[in-house]
This record gives C-alpha cells, structure tokens and sequence, in this order.
C-alpha cells in the first residue's frame, strides 16, 4: 500500500480518534500493552549491557582525577586471556560450579522424592527445609564463617571431639576451604531444586507406574526407566538454571574466605570485583565481566538447545 | 502482528544503540576540577552552623562511641543537624569513592585513614584545609598536636583531613602468664619470638601470640607492621614498590614462624577475631592498635579484666626504636557547598579543641594532643598513656606507603602473604608475586 492509499484509508475512518480506537482494538493493544515492559527491558538490561561493552574498549579507571578515558580497542579482553589471575579463577570457578551442582541435584532429587508424599508432617517438613533460601548469601556466608572458625566455631569444636585435625579451620586449609564453601552453597539452594523436582514429580502421569506395577516391576526399575526419563525436562531445567547461579557466585565467597586461603575460592566473579571495586579499573572489570557473560550465554544457549531436542 | 512487534522492538534497540553511541562519542577530556572552594571569609563561629545539616560518615571502630555521645552535643552548641552513618571498613571506603567520583556531594565529613591521604590529598577528593587553618590558627594550638598526629591526612604539604584519632601499634600482653612462667615482657623481636614460643601450650588452649591472617587489608596490614619492626621497607628510595627485597623475604620468614605460636584458625583472623581472642584469654601476647586497650577492663567484652599491661612494640635488636603509628584524620568533601564546609570546619575546629579531647578520649576515642595524654586526670584513668605517648613520639606514620596507589600493594600483599601463610607459596614466590601485581596495576 502506498503512503496515498495509506492516508486516505486513514481519513475515510475518520481521523486520528477512531484510528486510535481502531489500534486500541486491534494489534496496537498488544503494543500498548507490552510497551511498559519493552521499555523497561531496553532501559534496565539492553542499555547497561551495551555501556559495559562500551567501557570494555576503554582504559577507564574510575580513581584517575582526570577521568581520562583512552579508547584502547580489545586490548582489555587481550589482557584478560594473559592473566594468570583470571585462568586461575576460572578453573576454581568450574570446580565450584561442579561442585554445587552435582551435589544439589543429587541431594535435591533424593529429598525430592523422599518428600512426595502427603502428610501433615511431610508438609512441614518441607516448610522447613525452604528457610536457608528465605536468607540473603551474605548473611548465610557470615553465619557460616562463625560456624566454622577454627577456635569458636561450633563445627571444627565437635571435629575435634571425634578426633579430626581441623588445621587452620575449614576456611582458611587449602584443601578444605572450597568444600566448606561448597557445603555452604548446597545447605542454601538444595531446597530449591527439592522445589522444582517435587512439582516436576506431581505431574508426572500415572499410568506407566500402573502398568509397570502390574508387569511386577520394583520401585528401582520404576524409578531408572519411569521416573527418570519422564523427569528429564525437569532436571534440565534445574541443571541450567543452577549452572547459572552457580557461575555468578560472588557473596557467599565475599562473606567467608575472601577469595582465599591463597587463591583457593577466587572465583572469576571475585576476581572482577577485585578489579573493580579495589583498583577501580573499570575497563578491564567490565572487559571480564563481559567474558563471564559470553561464558553464561553459550551454557544457556545450549541448555535450551538441549532441552528443546529432548521436548521434541 | 508479530512483525509490528518486532520492528517496534528493533526500533527501540536501536534507539538505545544510539544512546549508547552517543555516550561513546561524549567528549572524554578531562573532567573539570572541583570547583575550587571559595576562600573562608573572616573567622567564623559555630553560629556558621546555625540550621546547616551534615552527614558524617564514620568507620566503625570504637572511636565511633565517642562520636554518638558528642555529635548531639554540638548540635546542641551549634544548631547544626549532624547525621551520622556508620559504616565498615570496605564499605566505608567504597561509599566514598562512589561519592567523590560522582561528585554527589552526599558526605560532608569523612573519617579518613591514614593511608588513604595520598588517594584523597592527590585527587583532591577532600577539601584542604590550610585556608581554614591559617585562618583559625590562634584558636587551634597546632603545636599540642603530636608531629605524627599530622600524617593523618597530610599530603605533600598540604592537609587533606585533619588529625582525629591517633593509634599506636603496641604489644599487649597478659601479666599473669608471663609472670607465671616467667618471662619478661619481650623488649626484641628476637624476645618476641622466644617467649611466643614459650608460652604456647595448645593443650591448655594457650597460645603465644595473636595475629592477622586472613586474606586482604588483615594479613597486608600486620604483615607491613612486622617489615617495620624489623626495619625493612615497602618502597625504595625512589618511592616505587619493593616488596621482594631479601631482607622482606626473611621478614616474612620470621612472621610466618610467629603463626606457629598463634591459634591454629590465625591464617583466618580480621582484626575482630584477633581481639575475640585476647578478650576470650587464649592467647598471651598481642600486638595492635592502642585504641583497643580500654576495651580489656570492660568486664562486659573481656574475660581478662585487670591482667593485660601493654609496652611499646619490640623491634628487631639493635634497631633505632620507631613505632607503628596509624589511626584516622577526618576530611571535608570538597563537592560539599561553601556554607557546609564551613560547618563541617566548626565541627572538627570544636571536636579537636583540648576541652572535648577530653570527653572524646572518655568515650572510646583516641588522642591527638600532648596535653590530652600528660593531663593528670587522664592519665589517672588509662595509666597506659605514657607508653602510648612515648610511642606516639617515636612514631612511623609511613610504615604503610600512604600514597595513592596505597590499595593496590595492600591488594598484592593481601593475597600472596596469605598464600605463604596458608603454604600455597614460598616466601620467595609469594613477595615476588606480590611485586609483579603491583607492577602490573602501578599508575
């Protein structure tokens, strides 16, 4: 349709009032409806995210009295693959990663089916179980960190008691520092997966247990051949939506080690709050943070890849 | 339908690219300074204050006590409305840049540590307040302030925060475990090590000494306290970093050995936890801040009440005694208007006069003044002012490089002295570490 054509569409119903109406009426309600959101995405995620990567290709230190900010192309993200710091963190940040991971869907699918059930107890129970979630991380890390002390925590007191050498205490031991914050991580979000794999439970259908209970199959096969592979969306779901938190760890760390003993939980968050907040380097923080969110997308990317396959 | 969605979409993405082009092609010159303050007018009083409102940002050390009792009583003097914020070390540090930066203008008055001097004094975060001072200089008795008081926020000359609350590093140790085994209190860091040794006995759940080990400003910090002691230095002559000299490896030798005598969770401690200890009595001996002190005779915080003594900080034998000095000065913004800087000027002109030193010190501050610390009074109360005062006249203000680029060797220091602690590095790796991060973010 021509701009002519157009308008004298327009005229022949009547202006601008009705045309409104009209929009209101049809497509344009979408629109009008969505805008508040669209803006709101555009100025609270799209925005930011295009200034970081500008200040990505910038030498930019916050602290420099003169706020010189010196364009210096990709040299910030040529810097990070040099640094040892980051390689460092990046592979404390996979074990972390793993870590929780793993252990929280194991733990959270065991609850899960554990707390299935209906009962007055069990619902309590449950309620219960959701209270570490209710916490901010940074209280959780502070809590912790007392708990574990290696001369007044509750922790390594009964460690002590049984026998075991507790060292400098289970924060500040090589070994031990990126379990115990791991165990930290896991007492917190456990029950969230618990929560996703309990509601993927309840919708499961009932008819292949039925069938399989009259083949005389026994709770293990009904769980490996049943329960499982009707469950699978459920745990990627899980899986991607904890890889994804787990990578962005940075409070619980904060609160507890530091980063440390050594660089034993620098996790490459950390890194770049070091970066960021101690030397105020505000190109190269951001040329990291862009990295931990490349690294984010492509998980999520092939995540979702994955779990559309598996809808299929 | 879908396709209108998408091209509004496109257009609003595009409309935000633009934004962001055109912050990218905004002119990055140098921003403007500061506006200079305008010079202060003939000499003011408190009426300068009369319905101006201040907030004070405060780190939250045991001097903030003595600011609760006090900022109400300026109120009352003044007519001036003080808000106080207290806030932690990290925090507090940060809050700040994000407002000198920003030139918000949101704090009025700062509690500024020492080695923040040269950040705040070269950026010009803080106002000077030399005109202030040679203004007001026949009420101020400059001379009764400790020479070394004037690190706290001086800076190539000029005072980018005035002295507020001068610490000592001191060693404080428990009377009855050293007399019981009778040991002296240690007078070298050679004695120091010895009688750490001595006293450690994890069965009884005692130990020699307390330290700071936890990763960052802690472990930095104590570390650069014993390279003082023992003589040693952070810059060379030139003022640029030298961390892995062979003397600072051998230092951070014997400081590691000094954590074989510290409860066994030290490699974890802040300076609370270190205190937690001493109070709690595990441990004998404990080098720190002077402000601390009082705290060992509240019987409300402390299990030791009336057994600590302290004595000036031992240093390596043989070594021209010189003491750690620290502590805080407290600064002006300098984006805060004309007529709140001249409040702010009051409050500090009336906080640090002889009369309120007193109450100040009374109230878990810490002193400035020779006249506070020989004031018979005082010294009657906390019998421990001689020591400090001594160590306030040999005292080293600069042991920590109060230079700008202060955060990033405490940074470096912070995470490898830990390492070398923890055995994740030798001394050697671990200094040689530190110095190649330092180098790597010098400005």
């Amino acid at each position: 349709m021509t701009v002519i054509q157009e308008q004298q569409v327009v005229s022949r119903r009547g202006g601008w009032g009705d045309g409104l109406r009209r929009m209101w009426r049809g497509e344009g309600a979408y629109l009008a409806m969505l805008l508040p959101l669209l803006i709101f995405v555009a100025a609270i995620a799209i925005y930011p995210l295009l200034f970081s990567f500008r200040i990505s290709l910038f030498k930019y230190r916050l602290t420099d009295p003169n706020q010189m900010q010196t364009f210096v192309g990709l040299d910030n993200y040529w810097r990070a693959f040099q640094d040892p710091i980051v390689l460092t963190s990046l592979r404390v940040t996979l074990i972390y990663v793993a870590g929780t991971v793993l252990v929280e869907m194991v733990l959270g699918l065991a609850l899960a089916l554990l707390l299935a059930s209906e009962g007055r107890m069990i619902r309590g129970t449950r309620a219960l179980l959701l209270l570490p979630m209710a916490l901010p991380p940074l209280v959780v890390g502070l809590v912790w960190k007392s708990l574990y002390n290696a001369d007044f925590g509750v922790i390594p007191y009964y460690l002590k008691q049984l026998g075991v050498d507790v060292g400098r205490g289970p924060l500040a031991e090589l070994g031990w520092a990126m379990p115990a914050v791991i165990l930290i991580d896991v007492w917190q979000w456990t029950p969230l997966l618990m929560i996703i794999f309990l509601a993927g439970l309840k919708s499961l259908p009932i008819e292949p247990y039925e069938a399989a209970f009259a083949d005389g199959a026994t709770r293990w096969q009904r769980f490996i051949h049943i329960t499982l592979p009707l469950l699978k969306p459920t745990l990627l779901v899980a899986l991607l939506l904890r890889t994804m938190q787990s990578f962005k760890v940075f409070d619980v760390i904060y609160a507890t080690t530091g980063g440390g003993p050594g660089s034993a939980t620098t996790v490459l968050n950390f890194h770049i709050y070091t970066v960021g907040m101690t030397f105020f380097d505000m190109g190269y923080a951001a040329a990291l943070a862009n990295v931990l969110l490349v690294i984010i997308a492509i998980l999520s990317a092939l995540y979702i890849v994955i779990l559309e396959r598996q809808q299929l | 339908m879908s396709r209108n969605l998408w091209k509004f979409f496109h257009v609003l993405i595009v409309g935000v690219i633009l934004l962001g082009v055109v912050g990218c092609t905004a002119p990055v010159a140098p921003a403007a300074p500061a506006p200079e303050a305008a010079a202060p007018a003939a000499a003011a009083g408190l009426e300068a204050c009369k319905g101006q409102s201040l907030v004070l940002a405060s780190m939250t050390d045991q001097y903030v006590a003595a600011f609760r009792a006090l900022v109400p009583k300026f109120e009352e003097a003044s007519g001036a409305t003080i808000t106080l914020d207290e806030l932690g070390y990290v925090d507090l540090y940060q809050k700040l840049i994000a407002d000198f930066v920003g030139h918000t203008g949101n704090y009025d008055l700062m509690t500024v540590d020492i080695v923040w001097s040269g950040e705040f004094g070269q950026n010009q975060y803080t106002r000077t307040l030399d005109d202030f001072m040679a203004r007001d200089e026949a009420e101020l008795q400059l001379d009764d302030i400790l020479p070394v008081a004037w690190t706290l926020g001086e800076w190539q000359g000029a005072h980018a925060a005035y002295p507020l609350a001068g610490y000592a590093n001191v060693l404080n140790y428990r009377k009855d475990v050293l007399e019981q085994a009778g040991i002296e209190p240690p007078a070298t860091q050679e004695e120091l090590l010895a009688a750490a040794q001595a006293l450690t006995n994890p069965d009884a759940g005692m130990y020699g000494i307390a330290l700071l080990g936890a990763k960052g400003p802690a472990v930095a910090q104590d570390y650069m306290a014993w390279v003082q002691q023992h003589g040693g230095r952070i810059l060379d002559d030139e003022g640029k970093p030298a961390l892995n000299t062979p003397e600072n490896v051998e230092i951070l030798k014997f400081f590691g050995e000094l954590f074989k005598y510290a409860p066994p969770g030290s490699t974890d401690y802040w300076w609370d936890q270190r205190e937690t200890a001493f109070r709690n009595g595990n441990v004998a001996m404990m080098e720190g801040w002077s402000i601390a002190r009082a705290g060992y005779e509240n019987p409300e915080i402390s299990t030791v009440v009336g057994k600590v003594d302290i004595a000036v900080a031992p240093v390596k034998a043989g070594m021209e005694p010189k003491y750690g000095f620290g502590g805080w000065g407290i600064g002006i913004n300098a984006d805060s208007t004309p007529e709140e800087q001249e409040c702010a000027w009051q409050f500090i002109k009336w906080l640090t006069s002889p009369d309120i030193q007193k109450e100040w010190l009374r109230n878990d501050g810490a002193p400035i003044r020779r006249s506070t610390m020989t004031d018979p009074e005082i010294v009657a109360e906390y019998p421990w002012m001689p020591v400090l005062l001594e160590s306030f006249e040999k005292g080293d203000g600069d042991y920590r490089p109060r230079i700008p680029q202060y955060s990033i060797i405490q940074d470096a220091l912070g995470t490898h002295v830990n390492a070398f602690l923890v055995g994740e590095e030798t001394a050697e790796e671990a200094l040689a570490a530190a110095q190649k991060q330092v180098e790597d973010n010098w400005q």
